[in-house]
């Protein structure tokens, strides 16, 4: 798994980059946003802001809970609440209530319920995606599958399990749609004048924690810190559109989609 | 080329970003070597910078835990003993706490934290967690719904944590995978089911790192399982060997499990042992025997449940092993920490291992060969022993469970358990938890049956609830220093551990985490964490910062200094 320094390097330079000057949103993505501000605003606190659940409240991204619900299931359960102990959320409006469906959808991988990856038809080859993956594409640079690969994005290994071939190609050409917040970019400047950045994985109003491409974390007191620049991208490139043909893009969906249906593991996902 | 194609958008994206990325560049980190180096082991943890994880086996050889806690019981010797100073009992009385963390969670947690270049992790019933040691804050998490139709302690979904070997962290799943996570991601590698062909296996323990290796046991001890103890490829996952705890036909002590009663003799490893490099050998426990309190399906000593087991790390090959309670009928596990020490006994250096066990009894042995060096009763009531004899064999006070119900000392829980023990080689005290209770033993012939305990029938404690003690004994006058009986209505399940400063620190039974003399048994503060502590402490450093840090009830806690 070799990690190319170099490589790193300018792919969190272009990252920044593209953070600083990239211009307006498309319009799916700022209603994604939106729902994803909703979510953030009216779910998060209990049910964690990646769905992963906490002490308040259930997972909603894993096969045994809420993915299997419906659309509409999962619509009236936000508007009457449950019997567990899950207040209704009626009065955010009927707009909002999509809105956060759709963003829980997001996080859990858009699949209808009844499709699992085993039914999906992938029209590309899973080996030469494969080989881009390890490749050409540079994917495993950042991003481990079954184990083998980068640590500083998120494993790809069950990335495709639930998601559709446009869903999983679209995460690739428009990434951060929306912008998960333990992955944002984000570069700081401490008063003795070191410059660090990273991928901000924690902050509250006195600390800061980041980690950058080394994989090492810091931990910074707020009040050390004569500057902090917020990007709104992760370090996906946003080019892959641009850098890859189509087929090599179907290729890599393939790859990914075909790559989740074996996994020598039961666990839901990566992390 | 992938290189041009992002330098074009780079130099199209403006000047500004050519100042962004120059800065970026300088900020880059010092090429870090992901492989062993040459350098010394100690040098290498001293330079090791905050937050960036990289466990060389050198590291985990280290004597002397200060900075990084980086197994289970703090290093290989089972002591649980910090050489932090910053802390000492002329200052304690000013520790506040730093952090609370809450994780999504099966109370009460039973692990103990691990803390590396300033990360902390810890485990609750599947889930994972890296932590900013200084703040508690989540770095990541790597989280996985609980196991369901898990029977017993497995059902319970406890875990003891993780064990760390370079960049990567293990962990035991209840229902007994073993996970190969990324320490700097908490992305899983590998993961491999390794308790097959009986559904009542789980696990709950910490895995060990031996050299390049995993080692794990399992529970299921008191359902009808076959104990073993295992070791995987650190890299691979593959299995490297197994040593099962009950022989199978025609192997040595095999005498005991006629006809296909092996399969379910019980005999489970389900905390983590203890290595010594020098003599290349690993320490471990076993459990009592299935099935419990009926031992006429399984005549003779049973080997080797209830034993301590000195294993080849490489091969799993039995060294030797030293019985504590032959044919056991009372639950009474041998898995506590055979912690190793090396001290004088009869005024003669000597390789030691100090255990106090389930059974009541404080026992030294010669860790070289296994031969039973010192016993002595340290429960307060004890009635299925008339003493031990000089081979370190118990004389059988004969007292077989029955229908009707027989009172037994100590009880089934055991006069110690798994709470883990301490010992202070500046002092020679060896610290641990006691429990002083007797119970009604039961017993009615059962049957195996997958998917239901295995303990022939139970106990129940009689009379008034049991007393918890803290007690010191003191190798030197092979007596003990003091007991600290512990008031409060609840049952503590804390261990204890202890630092240079002549400290020691154990969650009591009043819900309170305490820290005291060691050489007395003062308690010099204490702070209530207003939930039972079922775990034990540990302790860290952070740039010049001692930290205790304890589980408590659904919580994790760390204290230090302001």
């Amino acid at each position: 798994m070799r990690h190319d320094r170099v490589e790193i390097a300018m792919i969190f330079c272009a990252a920044l980059a593209f953070g600083v000057a990239q211009s307006g949103a498309q319009q799916q993505r700022s209603d994604r946003d939106e729902g994803a501000q909703r979510f953030m605003e009216f779910c998060a606190s209990c049910h964690g802001a990646d769905g992963k659940g906490g002490d308040k409240a259930p997972a909603l991204v894993s096969p045994s809970s809420a993915l299997p619900l419906s659309d509409s299931e999962l619509f009236r359960i936000v508007r009457d609440g449950t019997r567990g102990g899950m207040p209704p959320f009626a009065q955010i409006g009927d707009a909002n209530i999509h809105g956060v469906v759709q963003y829980l959808r997001l996080l859990q991988g858009e699949a209808a319920p009844a499709s699992a990856s085993t039914d999906v038809e992938v029209t590309g080859d899973a080996d030469a995606g494969r080989t881009l993956f390890f490749g050409k594409a540079q994917c495993s640079v950042c991003h481990s599958m079954r184990g083998e690969g980068g640590f500083i994005a998120r494993g790809l290994t069950f990335y495709g399990r639930y998601r559709t071939p446009d869903a999983v190609r679209r995460s690739i050409t428009n990434p951060d749609t929306p912008l998960v917040p333990s992955s944002r970019m984000v570069s700081v400047t401490t008063r003795a004048g070191q410059k660090l950045t990273g991928v901000l994985r924690n902050e509250d109003n006195f600390t800061l924690e980041l980690q950058t491409e080394d994989g090492r974390y810091h931990s910074l007191e707020r009040s050390n810190l004569i500057e902090v620049h917020y990007t709104d991208r992760s370090l996906m490139p946003r080019d892959f559109a641009q850098r890859l043909t189509a087929k090599e893009l179907d290729d890599i969906v393939s790859f990914l989609i075909v790559s989740s249906r074996n996994p020598r593991t039961n666990v839901d996902q990566d992390h | 080329m992938q290189l041009g194609r992002v330098h074009l958008n780079l130099v199209a994206a403006g000047s500004l970003l050519l100042t962004i990325c120059g800065y970026s560049a300088s900020s880059q980190p010092k090429e870090v070597s992901r492989h062993p180096t040459a350098e010394p082991a100690s040098s290498l943890s001293r330079n090791a910078p905050l937050g960036l994880i990289d466990i060389q086996p050198g590291d985990l050889l280290q004597k002397r835990v200060a900075d990084n806690w980086t197994s289970y019981n703090g290093d290989y010797s089972g002591r649980r003993f910090s050489s932090l100073t910053q802390i000492t009992p002329a200052n304690v009385s000013r520790l506040t706490v730093q952090w609370v963390f809450h994780p999504r969670t099966v109370s009460p947690l039973e692990a103990t934290p691990l803390v590396v270049a300033g990360i902390l992790f810890v485990t609750s019933a599947n889930d994972v967690y890296a932590l900013d040691a200084k703040t508690g804050k989540i770095l990541w998490r790597h989280l996985r719904e609980v196991t369901r139709g898990l029977v017993d302690d497995a059902a319970m979904h406890h875990n003891r944590g993780v064990a760390i070997l370079g960049t990567r962290i293990y962990m035991e799943t209840d229902n007994a995978h073993l996970l190969c996570l990324d320490a700097r991601s908490g992305g899983l590698i590998w993961e491999v089911p390794y308790a097959t062909g009986n559904r009542n296996y789980g696990a709950t323990s910490a895995p060990l790192i031996v050299k390049d290796k995993v080692v794990v046991g399992s529970s299921g001890g008191d359902d009808g399982v076959r104990g073993f103890i295992a070791a995987f490829d650190a890299t691979t996952g593959e299995e490297k060997w197994r040593f099962w705890t009950i022989p199978g036909p025609s192997e040595k002590g095999n005498q005991s499990w006629p006809g296909d009663a092996y399969l379910h003799g019980g005999g489970t490893a389900w905390l983590p042992g203890t290595f010594d490099s020098d003599l290349d050998t690993l320490f471990w426990g076993t459990g009592n025997p299935a099935p419990d309190y009926d031992g006429s399906g399984r005549p003779g000593d049973d080997l080797y449940t209830s034993c301590l087991l000195a294993l080849d790390p490489d091969t799993g090959k039995l060294k030797w092993y030293f019985q504590f309670s032959p044919h056991d009928l009372y639950d009474y596990d041998a898995v506590q920490t055979p912690v190793i020490v090396d001290a004088e006994f009869h005024g003669k250096p000597r390789k030691l291992i100090v255990t106090a066990n389930r059974n009541g009894f404080l026992y030294i042995l010669d860790r070289t060969d296994g031969k039973f060096l010192f016993a002595k009763q340290f429960a307060r009531q004890l009635n299925w022993a008339k003493g031990i004899d000089s081979s370190g064999r118990p004389i059988s006070a004969g007292l077989i469970p029955n229908e009707n119900g027989i009172k037994i000392c100590p009880a089934n829980g055991g006069a110690t358990n798994w709470y883990s023990p301490s010992y202070d080689p500046k002092t020679h005290l060896f610290y641990f938890r006691s429990y002083e209770a007797c119970a009604l033993f039961r017993s009615q012939p059962a049957s195996f049956v997958e998917g239901n305990t295995y303990y022939a029938t139970g106990a129940q404690v009689t009379g008034d609830s049991g007393k918890g003690y803290i007690n010191a004994f003191n190798l030197d006058t092979l007596d003990f220093a003091w007991h600290d009986l512990q008031y409060g209505y609840n049952k503590g399940w804390g261990g204890v551990m202890s630092t240079a400063t002549d400290l020691v620190a154990f969650g009591d039974d009043g819900e309170n985490f305490v820290v005291a003399d060691g050489r007395t048994g003062k308690p010099l503060w204490h702070f209530h964490v207003g939930q039972l502590i079922h775990a034990s402490p540990m302790s860290y450093g952070i740039g010049g910062k001692q930290y205790f840090a304890v589980a408590a009830g659904s919580d994790l806690f760390s204290f230090a200094l302001p």
